[in-house]
């Protein structure tokens, strides 16, 4: 589904990514941990075409992603909830919605039931739908996620990347995050998790990979990864 | 008291003027923080432009109304052309190489080439343009109201109209509105930021061409008409804020109307004054305009 070969990317002159390979197979869950400023957003940045990888490939499906501008990189399927949240602040939340499904309402992906999806993330995030006429910029914090997280599955993503969805929630929001990206693998949606919680993101993926300062320190079954000694010594801290 | 009315109603008309082409350089600012300076130089082709289509078209029979419709569409069209134009040559480079002072320098360039082709194909004398409605004033209330004044603020109050129903009702002005909120998250949602851009670039042009043909059957219609409504406008977008499509129609509305009662109550040579100072005053004491909420930042 996505695959991500001996990625190099950075910031300008300052590279950050060093040869980074990634592979999400279809239907599969797979997490990205490591400590801030590993590079964790960095790769999310450069699949989705946020900044331009230097060498490197990603490939969609079979076809080549890597250094495609991000509107043609979300054309193809390809959903990215962004580190920050990022909402349309002066729009209301059913417009940002309405936006997530920009290329399927103006012929670049197959139309779908456009209506339908929207009830469908009401239903997932109820919150939303009570203020679904609500300017996005004057929800909170933890609304506002949900609402990124909505936005993103508007498009019907072939694959789906979120960026810390549980970034200053409280604990019980974040329990009902976790539960909700449960819901998504049910429904086998592809998706990339990068999570602060290590331990939490291990338990819900399939697969783990960890980073270490822009290189990758190991991969493997997130069961697997879960009970390494040493995964569990630097990302998993005394709770476990 | 009546010759204040009639002060007013001149001043309303010159001020929806200022209004239509301030509106322009929100447009632009809106989504991609720049503006066209040689936005005086997209009304006056727009004018002469419709100069030349009106008078072509009443060679061939036509009446000036008839003419005068029938030329907006072609005017509204090269006012597309002529902004997209701009944006390709001048803004799209300089904002690639993330130049804070690329744009302004182009599209200021941009602008005097507009004005130098502008004098080469209608000369340097000024042209009369055929009024499309009759020139004597009705009277209404015993105020003297030119009908082309009626027209100019219809006009100008339907193109920004417009604009805000597509921003508000279309998928694609709700993407023109992304844009302007967040770039990098817009072309996360697959909206092509860059055409966003060019986009808002043509509608600024189209804002400014409208207002030349609006504003050239009450003037002299010529090279030079662009450069001093250009700069006031300018004036009103900073004096109503650059985010406040409310605000640039209040402020055209304080400067024409400031303008006009200068003119009658202190002496025409003044009427130039009070702008200056009030934008001089906006940009001291409330740098986002007064009703903005972003403030224009190292121009
Ligand atoms: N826009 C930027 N310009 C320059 N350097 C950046 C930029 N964004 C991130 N960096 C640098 O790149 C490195 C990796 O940052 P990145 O945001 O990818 O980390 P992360 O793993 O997502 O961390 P966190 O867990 O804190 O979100 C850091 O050293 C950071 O300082
Ligand atoms: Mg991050």
């Amino acid at each position: 589904m996505l695959k991500i070969e001996k990625l190099v990317a950075g910031y300008g002159k300052v590279q950050v990514l060093h040869e980074i390979t990634i592979e999400v197979p279809k239907g599969k869950l797979v997490t990205l941990i490591g400590s801030n400023g590993a590079g964790k957003t960095t790769t999310l940045r450069a699949i989705s075409g946020m900044i331009e990888p230097s060498s490197g490939s990603i490939t969609l499906n079979g076809t080549s992603i890597a250094g495609l501008p991000s509107h043609e990189i979300t054309r193809l399927g390809l959903a990215h909830s962004p580190e920050g949240r990022r909402v349309f602040p002066t729009l209301s939340v059913t417009d940002n919605l309405l936006l997530g499904a920009f290329p399927r309402l103006t012929g670049k992906r197959p139309k779908g039931e456009v209506e339908k999806d929207m009830q469908r993330m009401f239903e997932l995030f109820p919150r939303l739908q009570e203020r679904r006429e609500q300017l996005a910029g004057t929800l909170s914090g933890g609304e506002q996620q949900m609402l990124a997280m909505a936005r993103a599955l508007m498009l019907n993503p072939e694959v789906l990347l979120l960026d810390e969805p549980s970034m200053g929630l409280a604990p019980k929001l974040v329990e009902e995050v976790f539960a909700t990206i449960a819901r998504l693998k049910q429904a086998s949606i592809t998706m990339l998790l990068v999570e602060q919680f290590a331990a939490a993101a291990l338990d819900v993926a399939d697969f783990g990979y960890v980073l270490e300062n822009g290189r990758l320190a190991g991969s493997g079954p997130a069961a697997q990864l879960k009970n390494d000694p040493a995964v569990r010594a630097a990302y998993l801290g005394a709770a476990h | 008291m009546q010759n204040f009315l009639q002060i007013l109603v001149s001043g309303i008309s010159v001020g929806m003027i200022y209004g239509v082409i301030a509106f322009g350089y929100q447009l632009t600012f809106a989504t991609s923080k720049t503006l066209n300076f040689g936005q005086g130089e997209a009304l006056t082709l727009g004018a002469l432009v419709g100069f030349s289509v009106v008078t072509a078209l009443i060679g061939m029979g036509a009446s000036p109304l008839l003419a005068y419709l029938l030329s907006l569409p072609l005017v509204l069209a090269f006012g597309l052309a002529q902004g997209s134009a701009v944006e390709w040559l001048g803004v799209r480079q300089a904002m690639k190489t993330k130049s804070e002072a690329g744009w302004i320098m182009s599209t200021i360039a941009l602008g005097i080439i507009f004005k130098n082709m502008a004098e080469n194909i209608w000369g340097k004398d000024p042209l009369k343009f055929p009024s499309p409605l009759p020139e004597n004033p009705i009277s209404l209330g015993g105020v003297n109201i030119r009908p082309m004044e009626i027209a100019i603020v219809l006009g100008a109050l339907a193109m920004m109209l417009a604009v805000e129903l597509f921003n508000r009702r279309s998928i694609y002005g709700k993407a023109v509105v992304a844009t302007s909120n967040d770039r990098d998250a817009a072309g996360l949602m697959g909206i092509n930021t860059s055409l966003v851009i060019t986009f808002s670039y043509a509608l600024s042009s189209l804002s400014a061409a409208l207002a030349g043909v609006l504003v050239a059957p009450v003037t002299l219609t010529g090279a030079q008409m662009g450069a001093a409504l250009g700069l006031k406008a300018f004036a009103v977008a900073i004096i109503g804020g650059l985010s406040s499509g409310l605000g640039v129609v209040v402020g055209g509305l304080i400067l024409g109307i400031t303008e006009s009662l200068t003119g009658f109550y202190v002496d025409t040579g003044y009427k130039d004054v009070p702008g200056l100072i009030l934008l001089l005053l906006v940009l001291s004491f409330k740098p986002a305009g007064l009703f903005g909420k972003t403030a224009i930042k190292k121009v």
